[in-house]
């Protein structure tokens, strides 16, 4: 009895887990849909996100949600940059996908220099949003982060969802990602969409980088792991569709909770790789089929 | 008429002359590299291992090179296959007292084995599905090396690995290190030169050109593709090998992250796709962090933006120079 109550405690936080690794999967899918894009920067969003927020709070006595909505701020601001003086350059030179991949892995070793210089390499944590004992249902143990980062989660997928379905701006981006001249023709800004998906982009990843943070410590070098994770996703759900990354970052987190059951917390990352790797090299294009 | 072919007879000897004029420029780097480290071996110092540093870098790019400069392909996990061939060689001449030459060998043979096994899957890929599989398989060699602790002895690493030698006789010198390795990565670039214009380097070049167009011509593009693979593999596995007996030790952080970062900088410097740019750029890129000590802090952040400025305004890196040259000739 006991050891069911404990693999179904793993598997809860797992899920908990997986939302964050869903809502980086989206962002990946929203840059790739609206240039074909795939951003390998997407780690240092998340990474930036909880170490600037825990800065604010530590450092300088600034209340967590400010802190969180500055650092999402300053992230947003950080991609548009990145957007500006990398990426644009090479998007306007045609320059092929490895040439696009390299530069903004290189973008993310410069941010995670960057953070090292000057935040140091100790690892750092935030404070639990609610501290309160967390709830118990019959032997699971719920915590409240955990359900913090669920209720951010399912606001931050209605929000898109009305987001791409009714606003303008949400329309475009969808014209941009099913046919980029077709869209340019109907004088929708394909450069601003670029820049806009950028930005909304490190939004999520700032965000779900704040949302986890107080369950594990963050330090300069954790956002390769959480890209990563992303990535596999994003592809488990079939790369370019947003919802189905969502389902995969789900899926993953519960699949890695299992590895971790069975044969132990070293092969967190290893588990994760492999499910990368499986998915690769048997059905690269996820559960549900590539959106083009 | 006359005056027509007048002027057509001199384009021609002025495309001649900037021709001999690039040819010998495109010699230049080459020549300056093996400058470099002929004055670092005749003037000794801390200089020595550092360039010979530089000279192991240069095999691991050269490899790289061949794979994604002549054959178009990527590959983020080649530091999974030098980590293979240390961890390899570091293992069984510390806990099972193997001689440094058959370790080394046995190294690069299990390297060789591992990248067919995966390279046979991988390379059907393409685009961001390839370069997220070879960093995804860099990631796992960094993992492995970091759990297997009973093998590998994790963050902790494995010391007391023996130096170069064979049939008893050692290098120990750091001077002797230089010239021997200087040795190797000679060889390891004109090997890479006798590959670009043989019949395989003339495929891979076809394959880069256009898989389609490739295949139309008859070439076995996945095949030519594997073979790319497996030779920088190899070329990887050698350059992971000698730098754990070059330094003695080995960690999973000699072979993380940071060792594609620096790879790629060093073949964007030297620029990609020429055969003496991979040893240039080793070189320069090793040299760069003693020029400048305050670097040292900021190296990897000071490679990634140096990548990313390269990417941006000098795709060729070096190689781009001679452009620049013959187009001031023109203009």
């Amino acid at each position: 009895m006991n050891e069911i109550s404990y693999i179904i405690q793993v598997l809860v936080s797992g899920l908990g887990l997986g939302c964050i690794y869903g809502l980086i999967g989206i962002g990946y899918c929203v840059i790739y849909n609206a240039s074909g894009i795939v951003n390998f920067a997407q780690g240092a969003f998340v990474m930036l996100g909880g170490m600037i927020t825990q800065l604010l709070l530590w450092n300088h006595g600034v209340p967590l949600l400010l802190s969180g909505a500055i650092a999402v701020a300053c992230v947003v601001a950080i991609a548009i940059v990145i957007e500006r003086i990398v990426v644009r350059p090479l998007w306007d030179r045609n320059a092929s996908t490895f040439v696009m991949i390299l530069a903004t892995l290189a973008v993310q070793i410069v941010l995670e220099g960057a953070t090292l210089l000057i935040a140091g390499d100790q690892p750092k944590t935030l404070p639990v949003f609610t501290d309160l004992p967390p709830l118990r249902i019959g032997t699971v143990a719920i915590s409240y982060q955990l359900i913090w980062i669920a209720a951010a989660s399912a606001v931050i997928i209605f929000g898109l969802a009305a987001f791409f379905g009714h606003t303008r701006v949400g329309k475009a981006m969808r014209a941009c990602a099913i046919n980029r001249e077709a869209a340019a023709l109907q004088g929708i800004r394909v450069s601003t969409m670029l820049m806009m998906a950028f930005a909304l982009s490190a939004a999520l990843g700032a965000i779900a980088g704040i949302l986890v943070t107080p369950t594990q410590v963050t330090a300069f070098n954790v956002g390769l792991p959480f890209a990563i994770a992303g990535f596999i996703a994003a592809i488990v759900g079939g790369f370019g569709r947003p919802f189905g990354a969502f389902l995969g970052g789900l899926a993953l987190g519960v699949t890695q909770a299992g590895a971790v059951v069975v044969f132990g917390s070293g092969f967190k990352s290893g588990a994760a790789l492999a499910v990368l790797l499986i998915f690769l090299f048997v059905r690269p294009q996820g559960i549900l089929g590539t959106a083009k | 008429m006359r005056l027509h072919a007048t002027i057509l007879q001199l384009k021609a000897m002025t495309a001649q002359q900037s021709g001999s004029r690039r040819r010998l420029l495109a010699w230049l780097p080459g020549v300056i590299g093996v400058a470099i480290v002929l004055y670092t071996f005749i003037g000794g110092g801390y200089l020595v291992s550092v360039v010979s540093f530089g000279l192991i870098y240069a095999l691991f790019v050269t490899g790289l090179n061949l794979f994604m400069g002549y054959t178009g392909q990527v590959s983020f996990g080649q530091n999974a296959f030098a980590a293979i061939s240390g961890y390899m060689s570091a293992v069984l001449t510390t806990t099972y007292g193997w001689g440094v030459a058959p370790a080394l060998a046995c190294g690069i043979a299990a390297t060789l084995v591992v990248a067919l096994v995966v390279g046979y899957p991988a390379l059907r890929l393409k685009g961001h599905y390839l370069a997220m599989a070879t960093l995804a398989i860099g990631l796992i060699a960094y993992e492995v090396a970091v759990q297997w602790q009973s093998v590998t002895q994790g963050y902790m690493g494995i010391s007391g690995i023996p130096p170069l030698g064979v049939f008893g006789y050692e290098i120990t010198s750091d001077r002797g290190n230089l010239a021997f390795l200087a040795l190797v990565a000679g060889l390891g670039v004109g090997a890479a030169a006798l590959i670009r214009h043989s019949r395989l380097g003339r495929a891979m070049t076809a394959v880069a050109g256009s898989e389609d167009a490739a295949r139309a011509l008859g070439i076995d593009v996945a095949r030519y593709k594997l073979l790319a693979f497996l030779i920088a593999a190899a070329y990887a596995g050698l350059a992971g090998s000698l730098f754990v007996h070059v330094v003695g030790f080995v960690s999973p952080e000699v072979y993380g992250l940071h060792m594609v970062n620096l790879a790629f900088t060093m073949l964007y410097v030297g620029g990609i796709g020429t055969i003496a740019g991979p040893l240039v750029g080793a070189i320069i890129i090793i040299l760069l962090p003693e020029t400048f000590r305050s670097f040292r802090d900021y190296q990897d952040m000071a490679y990634g933006a140096v990548l990313i400025l390269l990417l941006i305004y000098a795709p060729r890196g070096l190689a781009s120079l001679s452009d620049l040259w013959s187009g001031r000739a023109r203009g």
